[in-house]
């Protein structure tokens, strides 16, 4: 059972203990993969120095997502039909009372998932689920493969290439169904399908699905009409559909989940976000952003907070149990949502008790410390860095 | 041992600084329990003098528990939190944190001599699993009712501690309802007397009867350990099923909080049939055989009796 305490959070507490044993080192090691606008790159940067560590040459611009150990990056290069996978080169060992930390040096592993059009990469407790729109096929394999060089990969298929999402959940797949008669549109529900590719049960309706995320035991898919809300167990996945209710006309297109409290972060609106408490009467809280919204991400080490950037240059912190805006800081000259959709703006990673916001125009991560919420030292980086995360922790070497 | 230690550390600043301050309010006292059985510990203790919320409701399971913003927000409006210690409830240290509660968090396991986790289980931990490690202590004291005494005296010593005024109910409560736990004691102990000695051990999911075992004098063997988070490994399952086998196991249960997959495997292996829905770590929803700990209890052994003389 996957638990929403983050590998990060769990091993702060370790290291917040002052007993250690004798032969055993604490140590902390925080790294940035950083993708370039424009340049099919990707840096690896020390957090503890600020220095580049290498620099990845992939085959297109990419997009980056972490798994939820932290051991892997994966770069997903829509117009590359490729995706590559790197590994962060830190790793955490669970020894029950104490938790041990490896590093390494990080590499650009000798896989990758070949298809038209990645779109989406989804991690649940290391099953993986890669979605090509271009095939409108899922490419699902374990974290743990990969890391050893030999991923078994299954596909999943559905009826016509879209722009979709697959979610792996041990002997089960939740994929997104293609709209039949439009396929260029958004996919119209979520189907459940076994090993063998067969469907379980019938097709959950979800129109306009598109945006997905996963908290603790939950997962959540974002409709034209309310979120599917998945409740993950040791069988086939319960889906119950959970209306908008006491919002204004609109709709959510991406979610993020948060960490160590269960609930959901999407967009409402260019000017807004709404905090979503599935197990709560009142389930959607909207806060009014001051003008309109760029990137927001949560915190995975002080669950109650959650960070969004807006167009006017500022980084605000929510605190998602008040549900409202606790703090902002100005970061950057305004970047507007006017122009192409990815364009290059401003993304938010965390990355242990510093928050970092890329500035892609300046050639600059921006980095504050999460604890005062003030800004810190700024870390330069060649190009335009643009998409960012954040693999690291704390633990004990031997 | 040492997130135990850190864990400790951060609970003592919650209660040092948290207000113990008498209220001559006429308001309730605003509880939170940590889970069902406590909640109903609070309620016999309180009575219509606290307003009580529970954060894992009946047939929930504590272990895997994800809290969210809206338990914060209860938190963070509360006077007393009760909570079972022993690292039991794995999320509250992130709760604690994430509400700012200036509440007493009271640890009701205070007093309680605690049992380790069984031999097998500790290795198990010991040799580095990936899944989470819930210390070397079996949390689930209140499975004796003996237990379950010293959790009610320490809920009415908090209830005084933040109420002044109303102690005297709350002592009175906890008295009359201790009288009750020591009626449910007897009876257990009686049930208890009637099953046959070579007939006294049989199987559950998870390792939640310890202090059951040791009060009354049964043995549970389980696949899984402490928390229901640690999956059970293939060797242990077939431990188990050779145990069965050997006529060694009278009957076997499923519990409400756990997946009843592991257990029909185990049953279907060896013939022997399930026995029943123990309650182990929740009540039972309304409607249910275990609405309360007293009841929980006398569902608990009764089920296990009439299991065995079925075998």
């Amino acid at each position: 059972m996957k638990s929403l305490l983050s590998a990060a959070s769990a091993l702060a507490i370790f290291a917040a203990s002052p007993i250690t044993p004798a032969h055993a080192e604490e140590k902390s090691a925080w790294r940035l993969f950083v993708s370039d606008h424009a340049q099919p790159i990707v840096h690896a940067i020390d957090m503890e120095t600020g220095h580049k560590i290498d620099t990845f040459t992939i085959k297109a611009p990419t997009s980056l997502y972490r798994s939820d150990s932290g051991r892997t990056v994966f770069a997903l290069q829509g117009k590359g039909d490729v995706i590559s996978a790197l590994s962060s080169g830190i790793s955490f060992g669970d020894h029950g009372d104490h938790g041990d930390i490896d590093v390494e040096a990080p590499k650009l592993l000798d896989i990758s998932f070949e298809g038209k059009k990645p779109s989406h990469f989804v991690d649940h407790d290391g099953d993986i689920a890669l979605f090509f729109d271009g095939e409108g096929k899922a490419r699902v394999t374990r974290e743990a493969d990969i890391l050893e060089g030999k991923p078994a990969i299954r596909e999943v298929a559905t009826d016509a290439p879209h722009h979709g999402v697959a979610i792996a959940l041990g002997d089960h797949v939740l994929v997104s169904e293609p709209n039949a008669e439009k396929p260029d549109e958004l996919p119209v529900g979520i189907r459940v399908v076994d090993r063998s590719g067969a469907s379980v049960g019938d097709l959950h309706e979800c129109p306009d699905l598109h945006g997905e995320a996963s908290s603790g035991n939950l997962i959540a898919v974002a409709c034209a009409k309310g979120l599917l809300v998945m409740s993950v167990g040791k069988g086939a996945p319960a889906i119950d559909l959970l209306p908008y209710a006491g919002l204004p006309e609109g709709k959510s297109t991406t979610l993020v989940g948060g960490r160590g409290l269960q609930y959901f972060l999407g967009n409402y609106g260019p000017s807004a976000v709404v905090l979503i408490d599935p197990k709560s009467e009142n389930a959607f809280r909207l806060l009014e952003l001051p003008t309109r919204r760029v990137h927001f991400a949560v915190d995975p080490v002080r669950a109650k907070f959650a960070y969004v950037f807006t167009e006017d240059g500022s980084l605000h912190r929510i605190d998602v149990v008040a549900a409202k805006l606790d703090g902002s800081l100005k970061l950057t000259e305004p970047y507007s949502m006017d122009g192409h959709w990815s364009d290059p703006r401003p993304r938010i990673a965390v990355a242990g008790d510093r928050i970092v916001v890329s500035n892609p125009l300046k050639g600059l991560l921006h980095t504050i410390d999460a604890e005062t919420f003030e800004q810190t030292a700024d870390i330069a980086v060649e190009g335009r860095p643009f998409n960012l995360v954040a693999v690291g922790g704390s633990g004990e070497t031997h | 041992m040492l997130r135990k230690i850190a864990f400790a550390s951060a609970m003592s600043v919650i209660t040092l600084t948290s207000a113990w301050t008498a209220s001559a309010s006429a308001e309730p006292l605003k509880v939170v329990a940590s889970f069902s059985i406590i909640g109903d510990f609070a309620t016999n203790v309180g009575g219509d003098r606290i307003e009580l919320t529970t954060l894992v409701g009946p047939d929930g399971d504590a272990h895997v528990y994800e809290p969210s913003p809206a338990d914060a927000v209860s938190m963070s409006k509360a006077d007393v939190v009760l909570v079972n210690g022993l690292q039991f409830e794995g999320f509250l240290q992130r709760l604690v944190e994430a509400s700012a509660t200036k509440a007493s968090v009271v640890e009701l396991t205070k007093g309680v001599e605690p049992i380790k986790m069984k031999e097998e289980h500790e290795h198990a931990a010991e040799a580095g699993s990936d899944h989470h490690n819930h210390g070397d202590l079996d949390p689930h004291a209140f499975q004796s009712v003996a237990n379950a005494r010293i959790y009610v005296r320490n809920i009415a010593d908090a209830f005084c501690a933040a109420d002044v005024t109303n102690c005297d109910i709350y002592k009175a409560n906890a008295l009359a309802y201790t009288a009750k736990l020591d009626a449910a004691d007897e009876e257990i102990k009686t049930t208890v007397a009637g099953i046959p000695e070579d007939k006294r051990t049989v199987i559950t999911s998870h390792d939640a009867f310890g202090y059951f075992e040791n009060a009354y004098g049964l043995t549970f063997l389980a696949p899984e350990g402490i928390s229901t988070e640690a999956e059970a490994s293939a060797a242990d399952v077939a431990a188990l099923i050779m145990q069965v086998r050997g006529d060694k196991a009278s009957a076997i249960f499923l519990e409400n909080i756990t997946n009843p997959r592991l257990i029909e495997q185990i049953s279907s292996e060896t013939g022997v049939k399930v026995g029943g829905t123990l309650y182990s770590d929740a009540l039972s929803k309304a409607g249910g055989p275990a609405t309360t700990y007293i009841d929980m209890m006398k569902a608990n052994i009764g089920t296990i009796k009439a299991a065995i003389s079925g075998s």
